[in-house]
């Protein structure tokens, strides 16, 4: 089968089909999407911020970092069950959207770059926890966090339209 | 709210409003920048909350990390309110129509309101961290009056 069968055997099942024409499932679900938005990246954007030693910069990395990855986990855990559930019931309009393309490989890209920065430079933190600026690899990452999660966000609102 | 009907009006007639519907790409770059200033602005508001809650970021004072993130509270509020002004404009009269639009409204200014009093007190004196029923009354009202403008905008395209 290929993807786009994949896709609309999906969006054809039971579940799919009943959310995507729910009178108010498909609000709450989308809604939830977008306000948990600030539990996600509105947390992770000050994660980065420090990272890029612009924000808080006299706090300890790892103390902004604990205090707020939690909440930032939690936030992510929510996005991801309602983009899964938003991806389920309209999944053909999906494959047929290039923003939403842009969006799940600047996805891939957030995922690479979160797993590059816990596997290295993080794994020394000690070394540069309290240091002004942080060492280059840690900026680096910050930025490109930024960078991809307003990339998403904006692919994620365009995907709505047909251009 | 009849009253208010001829400033709608007049806000749909606008140069400003007939530009972004004459065009296909103004008001989903205005729309994408509405979001990502919510994004910021809730996640201030997230934080802040949290703080006044004591659950994160305890070693600093209240007013220390409002005052980290006070120059991206007021970017945001004013990009909000730019771009906000831009696509409320350019639909001016289904606004008018809409009972989210109105809930919106009201939790705007109320929470523009508090952002001028109950959250500038908690967040410039020493007032929070000697009370803790002030700084958790703050966080709450943080929370309902700016995540009730956010849903209320979501809201406008479904009720």
């Amino acid at each position: 089968m290929s993807l786009l069968e994949i896709c609309q055997w999906l969006q054809d099942t039971q579940f799919g089909t009943s959310l995507r024409e729910s009178i108010w499932m498909f609000p709450i679900v989308e809604g939830t999407h977008v306000m948990a938005l600030s539990l996600s990246v509105g947390t992770l954007l000050w994660m980065d911020l420090r990272l890029t030693g612009t924000f808080m910069k006299t706090q300890p990395m790892s103390k902004v970092s604990s205090s707020v990855l939690p909440w930032t986990l939690a936030g992510f855990a929510i996005m991801t069950i309602t983009g899964l559930l938003l991806f389920w019931c309209q999944a053909v309009k999906a494959y047929n959207s290039i923003f939403f393309k842009m969006k799940v490989a600047m996805l891939f890209l957030a995922a690479v770059n979160a797993i590059a920065y816990h596997s290295t430079i993080y794994l020394r933190m000690d070394e540069w926890d309290k240091a002004i600026p942080p060492p280059r690899r840690a900026r680096w990452a910050g930025w490109c966090s930024i960078m991809l999660w307003i990339g998403i966000i904006i692919c994620g609102r365009t995907m709505a339209y047909n251009f | 709210m009849y009253y208010l009907f001829p400033f709608f009006k007049w806000c749909d007639n606008t140069w400003i409003a007939q530009t972004i519907r004459g065009s296909k790409y103004i008001f989903p770059v205005v729309e994408a920048i509405h979001l990502l200033g919510l994004t910021v602005l809730l996640g201030v508001m997230v934080i802040m909350s949290l703080r006044l809650f004591g659950f994160i970021l305890r070693h600093e004072s209240t007013r220390d990390v409002a005052t980290d993130l006070r120059p991206y509270a007021w970017t945001s509020i004013g990009t909000m309110l730019v771009t906000g002004y831009l696509l409320f404009a350019s639909e001016a009269l289904k606004c008018y129509d809409s009972p989210s639009f109105r809930f919106k409204m009201v939790c705007l200014i109320l929470a523009l309101v508090f952002q001028f009093t109950v959250y500038h007190k908690a967040t410039t004196s020493d007032k929070a961290d000697s009370s803790p029923g002030f700084a958790r009354i703050t966080a709450i009202l943080a929370l309902v009056l700016w995540f009730g403008v956010g849903l209320g905008g979501r809201a406008i395209g479904f009720l």
